[in-house]
């Protein structure tokens, strides 16, 4: 009852709100609930509200660059084991209680009290040490140096600050918080389980006003009704990646009455092939997939041309990955050779290449209702076809798929990167790691150890030009080795209808959505 | 009658020990672990280490029957454990989406007998008429429509076409006509040729061409005799259509984006979070079964000779 | 006896022109839909899964008579080995639950007594849970795929046949006439096949002509929630559940898979419904 009271009261401030303010609500969509927007923990708490509450020491700007965010300024010792960070000194939680460097290092007690839960990224592993300075002086101290350490903290999770009123008060924020108050842009208004989660502005923040007088997030699973509910006016906007269909969008495109939009490129969409396992094993196997693949076709055919091509498994875009290595064509002539060359030989009247009485067959895995996948791996099987190659497609649950992933019980795999800011380092960290797919694909590569320690190199190294060279080696081997098929750069779509919204852009990365920006039309 | 009730109440209990023990075994059959859902579910990534860790906080790695003692004591408190997905209690989400799908599910059962007992009837008595062909045809067709395609159709006629109504979404009574529509339209179809049917097998019985020998109005036949008669197989279906439009509602909850449980069931279904997916089947299952004894009663109720049958039997 | 009926009720409306004519229709689409089911690699222009992108949703051409979809792969050839796959998957679902309803639910409601109650609890525990539910939950657990989807609908089905059989036999079981022939001094096993097996299972199989069309239904809407028969299977409910992602820019896509179901079942329920006017008992007592 208190609950359904306070729920009224805010509603009631929300109305006079908006009522008050010009600009009025956008309405946006998501497929879940934004869950309890707990700064320091993962799933369910979805990342664009983390992004929207929550603000990190460094944020990554749309050059892709690190840009100065709750840290005017930061130094980092010459050995690259202590970094110390200048706070702003104008900077509140939207309940009032002002940010300063003992409200960060409170933060990071209860981030590193659950350090095992972050281990996936290796700053949680080498921080040893952190310390308010002064009031406005925040120090950390490493390990050992790890160069990417600044592109962690601008993650969205989970180093991110939460309002000292705001920690439990026994425990730590890994078992919960009492409200999710932060210094973003918005604050939570009201949410509803199964409904809507709703945002309006923090009176209290340091940065530019938001435009608009709220956002209301409705909660709407399927990219069916999505496109729907956008037609009959009860969203204004669509924006990110598994959002909307490839076919609806570009008939959207089409269609004067709506604007659209594709970001730069978030990621690859890319599939792992396992080099330990037959008939995969064979390098020449792997590089007739990769010549046997018209990727123009499949991205007209199957994204319309919304998606990018890729040709390599981090766009030239990503640091340290513009190296000039050379595509693999399509040619098929050059894929029938290489499969001839390894005794998979076509028999007249057949249609799958045989070598030693057994067929060629390969199991590629993928999640079976993840539409788009879905059509990709249904054609990359009709492509297979045409040089004698039987892809047995592998359709499960994510569960299946992804265990899978960690035994490594797959000829091919669909093994989305990880997109900026975790490109490079934080993906190839990954490598190393036996739960992943790219572990167990790469481990029938001679040269897997040398790879391993050369990515546990490259993250030590405080020296550019070293990190350089070693990047270049170890995204040679793997391209050389043809271990990835990469299909297409990954981007977040965006749709609206110009007459109801405008000023719609993307943010930088993948789940910071800029919605304070935007610019509601009556 | 209280007796009958009472047996059945009791009878009730084995019977959900079973379905609880069903359920358990089902779950752990297979190739599911839950233990790497969690972890998957959770965003960790599941070394070897992570994953023992995880089957002992999940209790796991006890017996099976000490596991199912366990889990079964805390079901029987309302207990299902924390959601793998959200980390929140998973009985306390079901039931705030439940009274949702109660909802659509009642406005449906309403539907349903509001618009099967006048056709059915008018089919009956007007058989091989044209009345009688037009509910037949209607009914043909009804029964033949998949039901998420009639809710597509619904929406773009309605929603994108007319602009009538919302195409998804919980609100105020204009929300729920479309999915409720496409829910009740199949056991619509099937209760009204029921009652048809049943009434004209009553029309022929010898009780009622006795009656009409001594000459009894014809309206005081059908109204007395026929009609209560003919509602004994049609209240037995019934129950039968409960269970029909609590499937139904699940697939109009997807098509509807409506917050109900069975949007929530399905994408936990997908995701295998294997708390949700016991509670949302016990749940599911309890109401049914709830439903069900009431038709029994009612059935009881309406025709004695079953009643002391059926509690003799017990 | 049904012959007899058949005279008894001049009324009846498969005695009319328009009605016969609408049940001959129904068997001659029936047969069409199981000569594709049956001859679908000989009639089939293309093969289902022959993927041309360059033809994507191409409406009807020569090439393709009933156009391609998003993948351009001709709808007609999907259509014509679906009729295959979901035709069969309900046959053998339809065939699985009569066997095991009809067995079941006849001991119980013959015999009676302990082996009655001891079935029915089986029974109950079976039908407490609602179809549909169930179903969706089997195969969240077995995983997808149609052999998960006919196991899981059976599982789901046979109680409620084996109900009805049994309330059916109960109903009739003490009825003047049976309690004649058994004074009469019928034998049992005779007494059950001539008075209870064959109107019992004449309304069964009413029921599971009726029902061919209902699991129909819920093999398509396993596929629908993505739970189902898995592409690149042709499956009609697959098919729809595909176009579903087409529905704002290619509605027709969903209409003929949609149509063919809804034909299927027409078709199904026609001959049903007329059996039923043929062999209902309340009508059979009557020729009596």
């Amino acid at each position: 009852m208190r609950r359904f009271f306070a729920f009224i009261v805010i509603t009631c401030i929300v109305t006079l709100a908006a009522s008050a303010q010009e600009g009025g609500v956008i309405v946006y969509s998501y497929p879940a609930n934004a869950g309890p927007i707990n700064p320091h923990m993962y799933s369910p708490n979805q990342m664009y509200a983390q992004e929207m509450v929550y603000e990190p020491l460094v944020s990554l700007g749309d050059d892709g660059r690190i840009h100065p965010c709750l840290a005017e300024s930061w130094e980092v010792s010459d050995d690259g084991l202590v970094y110390i960070f200048h706070l702003r000194r104008d900077v509140r939680f939207s309940d009032g209680a002002v940010f300063d460097a003992h409200v960060a290092s409170r933060n990071f007690d209860h981030i590193l009290a659950n350090r095992a839960r972050h281990a996936w990224l290796e700053l949680a592993n080498v921080i040893t040490a952190h310390e308010a300075v002064d009031e406005f002086t925040f120090r950390l101290t490493l390990t050992t140096p790890y160069y990417p350490t600044l592109e962690d903290l601008s993650l969205p999770r989970p180093f991110r600050f939460l309002s000292p009123n705001a920690f439990p008060d026994d425990g730590i924020t890994r078992d919960g918080i009492k409200t999710p108050v932060g210094t973003g842009p918005w604050q939570v208004a009201a949410m509803r389980l199964g409904e809507y989660d709703r945002f309006v502005p923090n009176d209290h923040y340091w940065g530019k006003k938001p435009v608009p007088a709220g956002v209301l997030v409705k909660v709407i699973p399927d990219p069916v009704s999505r496109a729907l509910a956008l037609q009959t006016g009860e969203i204004d906007l669509v924006l990110g990646q598994g959002q909307i269909g490839f076919d609806t969008f570009a008939a959207m495109r089409a269609d004067p009455a709506y604007a659209t939009g594709v970001s730069d490129t978030v990621g690859t969409m890319a599939v792992a092939i396992n080099s330990a396992r037959a008939p995969t094993d064979d390098l020449r196997v792997r590089q007739a997939i990769q010549h046997m693949v018209d990727k123009d076709a499949l991205i007209g055919g199957v994204f319309l041309g919304a998606q990018p091509r890729a040709d390599f498994l981090f766009a030239p875009s990503v640091p340290y990955a513009d190296i000039g290595l050379k595509p693999y064509g399509y040619d098929l002539e050059q894929a029938g050779r290489l499969l001839d060359d390894a005794g998979w030989r076509l028999e007249p009247g057949q249609t799958v290449r045989m070598r030693d009485g057994a067929p060629l067959v390969i199991d590629y895995c993928f999640v079976g209702n993840d539409a788009a996948q879905k059509a990709a791996a249904e054609v990359l099987q009709g492509m297979a076809a045409r040089v004698g190659m039987l892809l047995n497609l592998v359709g499960e649950e994510e569960d299946s798929y992804y265990r899978r992933q960690k035994d490594g019980n797959f000829g091919m795999i669909v093994n989305p990167t990880w997109g900026p800011p975790f490109e490079p380092h934080a993906m190839l960290g990954s490598m190393r790691s036996a739960s992943h797919a790219d572990y167990q694909a790469q481990l029938g590569l001679p040269m897997k150890a040398d790879l391993d320690a050369a990515i546990t190199r490259v993250m030590r190294s405080v020296d550019e030009t070293e990190r350089a060279a070693l990047y270049r080696d170890i995204l040679t081997t793997l391209h050389d080795q043809a271990i990835y098929l990469p299909l297409h750069y990954a981007a977040l779509l965006s749709v609206h209808r110009p007459d109801r919204l405008e000023g719609v852009h993307f943010g930088p990365g993948k789940s910071k959505y800029p919605f304070e920006d935007f610019q509601k039309k009556d | 009658m209280l007796r009958y009730i009472l047996i059945r109440l009791a009878l009730l209990i084995p019977i959900l020990l079973g379905v609880s023990l069903v359920v358990f075994i089902l779950l752990r059959t297979g190739e599911n672990d839950p233990a790497l859902s969690y972890l998957r579910l959770s965003n960790i990534p599941p070394t070897d280490h992570a994953l023992a860790e995880a089957r002992t906080a999940l209790g796991l790695d006890l017996p099976l029957p000490e596991q199912y003692l366990n889990w079964l004591g805390r079901a029987v408190r309302l207990d299902f454990g924390i959601s793998y997905v959200t980390g929140a209690p998973v009985t306390r989400h079901l039931l705030h989406y439940l009274p949702n799908t109660l909802y659509l599910a009642a406005v449906s059962l309403v539907l349903t007998v509001v618009l099967s007992l006048p056709l059915g009837i008018i089919g009956a008595v007007w058989k091989n008429r044209w009345p009688d062909h037009l509910t037949r045809a209607l009914a043909y067709i009804g029964v033949s429509t998949p039901s998420f395609w009639l809710g597509f159709v619904l929406i773009l006629v309605f929603s994108v076409k007319l602009g009538w109504l919302p195409s998804m979404g919980i609100g105020g009574w204009r929300y729920v006509l479309l999915p409720a529509l496409s829910v009740a339209l199949m056991s619509m179809c099937i209760n009204m040729r029921l009652i048809r049917g049943s009434m004209l097998e009553q029309m022929h019985s010898r009780p009622v061409l006795y009656a009409k020998i001594r000459g009894v109005m014809p309206g005081r036949i059908l109204g007395g005799h026929v009609l209560r008669n003919s509602l004994i197989p049609v209240v037995t279906a019934l129950g039968m259509h409960i269970g029909e439009i609590l499937g139904g509602a699940v697939v109009a909850e997807v098509v509807f984006s409506w917050p109900g449980v069975g949007r929530y069931a399905v994408s936990a279904i997908m995701n295998r979070d294997f708390p949700v997916m016991q509670c949302f089947i016990l749940m599911m299952t309890l109401i049914f079964v709830l439903c069900n004894l009431l038709t029994d009663i009612l059935y009881a109720f309406i025709d004695p000779r079953i009643h002391l049958e059926t509690s003799n039997n017990a | 006896m049904p012959d007899s009926v058949a005279t008894a009720i001049p009324s009846t409306p498969w005695r009319s022109r328009a009605a016969t004519m609408m049940l001959v229709l129904s068997l001659c689409v029936l047969a069409l839909l199981l000569a594709m089911a049956v001859f679908a690699p000989w009639i089939a222009p293309y093969p289902p899964d022959h993927i041309d992108l360059a033809a994507r949703l191409s409406g009807p051409t020569a090439d393709h008579l009933l156009g391609t979809d998003h993948l351009g792969r001709d709808i007609l050839s999907r259509l014509i080995w679906g009729a295959r796959v979901s035709l069969g998957a309900v046959a053998l679902i339809a065939v699985c639950i009569l066997v095991t309803g009809f067995a079941v639910g006849s001991i119980a409601g013959w015999m009676g007594g302990w082996v009655d109650s001891v079935i029915m609890r089986v029974c109950e525990v079976f039908m407490t849970f609602p179809t549909f539910i169930l179903a969706m939950f089997l195969v969240g657990v077995l995983g997808r795929g149609i052999t998960n989807v006919i196991l899981a609908i059976v599982l789901t089905h046979w109680a409620w046949y084996a109900r009805l059989t049994r309330s059916m036999i109960i109903s009739v079981r003490n009825r003047d006439y049976i309690l004649a022939a058994r004074v009469a001094g019928g034998g049992r096993a005779r007494i059950f096949s001539r008075h209870i097996a064959k109107p019992v299972l004449a309304q069964l199989l009413i029921l599971a002509t009726l029902d061919l069309g209902h699991m129909m239904l819920h093999v398509s809407g396993l596929s629908f929630l993505g739970l189902g028969i898995q592409a690149p299977t042709p499956e009609w409910g697959v098919m729809i559940n595909d176009a579903r992602a087409l529905i704002w820019t290619n509605p027709g896509l969903v209409v003929l898979p949609g149509l063919m179901i809804l034909l299927t079942v027409l078709a199904c329920n026609i001959p049903g419904d007329y059996l039923r006017d043929r062999l209902d008992p309340a009508l059979a007592d009557e020729g009596h």
